[in-house]
């Protein structure tokens, strides 16, 4: 955990790939729930989110 | 060995465990195996109930495949005594045949499809893999995320944007147009695999070539590519099944002309009903050759679908 | 020294050839073999999807080409974000979706386990039971909808003779509590060798020591096997169910052989939904929306999709 943030803070390539995939794993879990049309209306902001951000932390250092 | 003994599976378990997966694959191969059966049945024979097992084997089902009938009145069929075997065959069901249906011209265009897209897709996949392989490219990884992303799209999806370019070119329902999708389609998947095979040959051998004073396109012709002439092949054989079975594209593209087998096997529909013995004939003649590539691709097959990551 | 030998070769090789080769550097043969690739993947690929994201933000048809379209901003994907039906098909999606793993993972894991203990003749059956992967999905979904015939459909038959129910009583792609199983059933005949040949690549690539060391250690069976075998299996069924998901998120071609979305929008999933929308009903700016949202959502997992990969091919 504390190499997690550690790796957060010093902006290291795992750790920020890790949090954008968790991003979009729960993007997509909003997109398919049954229980919310609320979190359906926001899924694709946070997939979004969550893609592009998987797109920039790639290029960080490992 | 004596090791392998103590960790290894008892004669017990392996016993067990060939019984369960002949038995899986015996159930699996059901559905198949009936397809096969039910295009030499006839037509009543094919909707009997309980299903029939053992029948008397017709070709009724490939001759419809392949022609349209009408039926005729009693008169018409006593004077006009059938020529052939297979004349005879619709005769004896009160029919004529009136001609040729399109399943050989859509067979075609499978096979034209097929074959087009995968050579393009090869021959460019090598070069493009072999650049990625051997030489220091900018941006390498993104250009490669890209480039399989590219076979993740939902073809639906694809689809919309592809009509309209089509249509604006003149390329809807046109072959060329489909072996153009297709290649785009099996590009990556090619780059992917190719790139894997020639990541594994040695690279001192083209180094070695170098030296005896070949150019560098000399080793690329000479050492690499008879090197990676089973990855070649193989990476042919999965592209072309991709072709082969794709439904999408073809269904929402063509309609015609270049319409291929997926989408016109479904559509294939007797006379009084739907004619099941000339369904299964289709899909018989046109899934025995992807069995025959499967049985000979079956020591790459584990790369081919995981895009060459996992070698054995 | 190194001058003459060059020069030997210049006379070997046809001189117009080796000038124009020679000329070039390692860097230009790099360009000219990767270009092609990128101009085509450009074309068919990139320009398209450009295309689809402008067009997501108008009220274009594709039926009408010559009406006026208007700029509507980002009014589709609202319509479709707040859009009820669309996340029946979600759900519909999902429910085909966590199933199709569930069962896939469970058999696929079970088969591989037992064929990596390498009975005679294993290779051979692994063989048989990949045949159905290898198959076109719409030409075998179209012959599927003959064995689920009541009464003289096989599958039908065979569940009546071992269930004894009736077999008319029944009709799996017509109604609608069993029609989502139906397209389970089918998917999951088809892909589980998929995920088997992962695990067992995964299983393979376990090493033997590893369960040595562990028999000196005196633990037993059940233990080496959630110890051992499952982590170490775990990089690669991770990498099948995400292939998997990806695929079954936008499944078309089977189900819509199968059920065609039916009966009612039961198995509407996701991909048939929206083909309705663009080739039935014509809204092609509102699909572009959709199918940019579907775009974004496949990308997402295509990438920690890769990610795994990249896991496994260190292994």
């Amino acid at each position: 955990m504390r190499a997690f943030i550690s790796g957060i803070l010093r902006l290291r390539r795992g750790p920020w790939e890790m949090l954008a995939s968790v991003l979009i794993a729960i993007g997509v879990v909003m997109l398919m729930q049954p229980y919310a049309l609320w979190a359906f209306s926001w899924s694709f902001i946070v997939t979004l989110t969550g893609t592009v951000m998987f797109l920039i932390v790639s290029h960080f250092p490992e | 060995m004596s090791g392998a003994s103590v960790t290894g599976p008892s004669r017990r378990l392996k016993w067990a465990a060939g019984i369960l997966v002949v038995g899986y694959a015996l159930i699996t191969l059901m559905p198949l195996l009936w397809i096969m059966a039910t295009g030499f049945k006839t037509s009543p024979d094919s909707i009997a109930y309980p299903p029939k097992v053992i029948f008397a084997p017709s070709l009724e089902g490939y001759v419809n495949l392949f022609t349209t009938q009408t039926r005729q009145t009693a008169d018409y069929l006593a004077a006009n005594p059938p020529q052939t075997w297979y004349e005879k065959i619709v005769h004896d069901r009160g029919m004529v045949i009136t001609g040729t249906s399109r399943f050989g011209e859509r067979f075609m265009n499978s096979v034209i499809i097929g074959f087009g897209s995968t050579f393009l897709s090869v021959v460019l996949g090598t070069l493009a893999a072999y650049a990625f392989s051997r030489y220091r490219i900018p941006l390498k990884d993104d250009l490669m995320f890209f480039i399989l992303s590219t076979r993740m799209m939902p073809p639906v999806a694809v689809a919309i944007p592809i009509f309209l370019m089509f249509r604006n070119l003149g390329l809807s329902d046109t072959h060329a147009g489909m072996i153009l999708l297709y290649t785009a389609v099996n590009l990556s998947l090619a780059v992917w695999l190719l790139k894997g095979f020639i990541d594994e040959i040695p690279r001192e051998y083209e180094e070695a070539a170098l030296i005896d004073g070949y150019t560098r396109f000399q080793a690329f012709t000479k050492v690499v590519l008879p090197q990676a002439a089973t990855g070649i092949a193989s990476t042919a054989i999965f592209c072309l099944i991709f072709a082969w079975n794709e439904y999408a594209f073809a269904v929402l593209l063509t309609s015609g002309t270049a319409q291929t087998a997926p989408p016109f096997i479904p559509t294939i529909i007797g006379v009084g009903g739907r004619d099941w013995p000339a369904v299964a004939a289709g899909a018989t003649i046109f899934l025995v050759p992807v069995v025959v590539f499967t049985v000979l691709l079956r020591k790459h097959l584990l790369r081919g679908i995981t895009f060459g990551a996992v070698r054995k | 020294m190194p001058e003459t030998a060059m020069d030997s070769v210049a006379r070997a090789t046809p001189p117009r050839v080796a000038r124009r080769i020679r000329g070039l550097s390692d860097r230009m043969i790099a360009w000219i073999f990767v270009a092609p690739t990128i101009f085509l993947l450009l074309a068919i690929n990139i320009f398209p999807l450009i295309w689809t994201i402008r067009l997501s933000f108008t009220n274009f048809r594709a039926n009408r080409p010559n009406a006026e379209t208007a700029w509507v901003g980002l009014r589709n994907y609202e319509r479709i974000l707040s859009d009820p039906d669309i996340w029946q098909t979600m759900q519909a999606t999902a429910h085909f979706l966590f199933w199709t793993l569930f069962f896939q993972v469970l058999i696929g894991f079970a088969l591989a386990w037992l064929i990596n203990a390498k009975f005679r003749g294993s290779n051979f059956w692994t063989t048989i039971i990949v045949l159905p992967m290898m198959l076109s999905p719409a030409v075998v979904g179209n012959f599927w909808t003959f064995l689920y015939q009541p009464q003289i459909g096989l599958f039908n038959y065979v569940v009546a003779f071992f269930s004894g129910a009736d077999p008319t009583g029944f009709t799996m792609i017509g109604e609608v509590a069993l029609a989502p199983w139906a397209i389970v059933i089918v998917d999951t005949w088809m892909w589980t060798p998929f995920v088997m040949l992962i695990c067992l690549a995964g299983l393979r690539s376990i090493p033997e020591s590893i369960y040595e060391a562990a028999e000196c250690d005196r633990a037993s069976k059940w233990r080496q096997f959630w110890t051992i075998t499952v982590p170490m299996v775990l990089p690669f069924l991770m990498l099948a169910v995400l292939f998997r998901g990806i695929e079954n998120f936008k499944m078309f071609d089977l189900v819509v052989q199968l059920t065609g979305g039916g009966p009612g929008s039961t198995t509407e999933l996701t991909s048939i939904n929206l083909k309705r929308e663009a080739f039935e009903k014509w809204r092609t700016g509102y699909a572009s929306a959709y199918a940019v949202i579907l775009f974004v959502t496949v990308f997402g997992l295509a990438s920690i999709y890769v990610k795994a990969l990249n896991k496994v091919k260190e292994r």
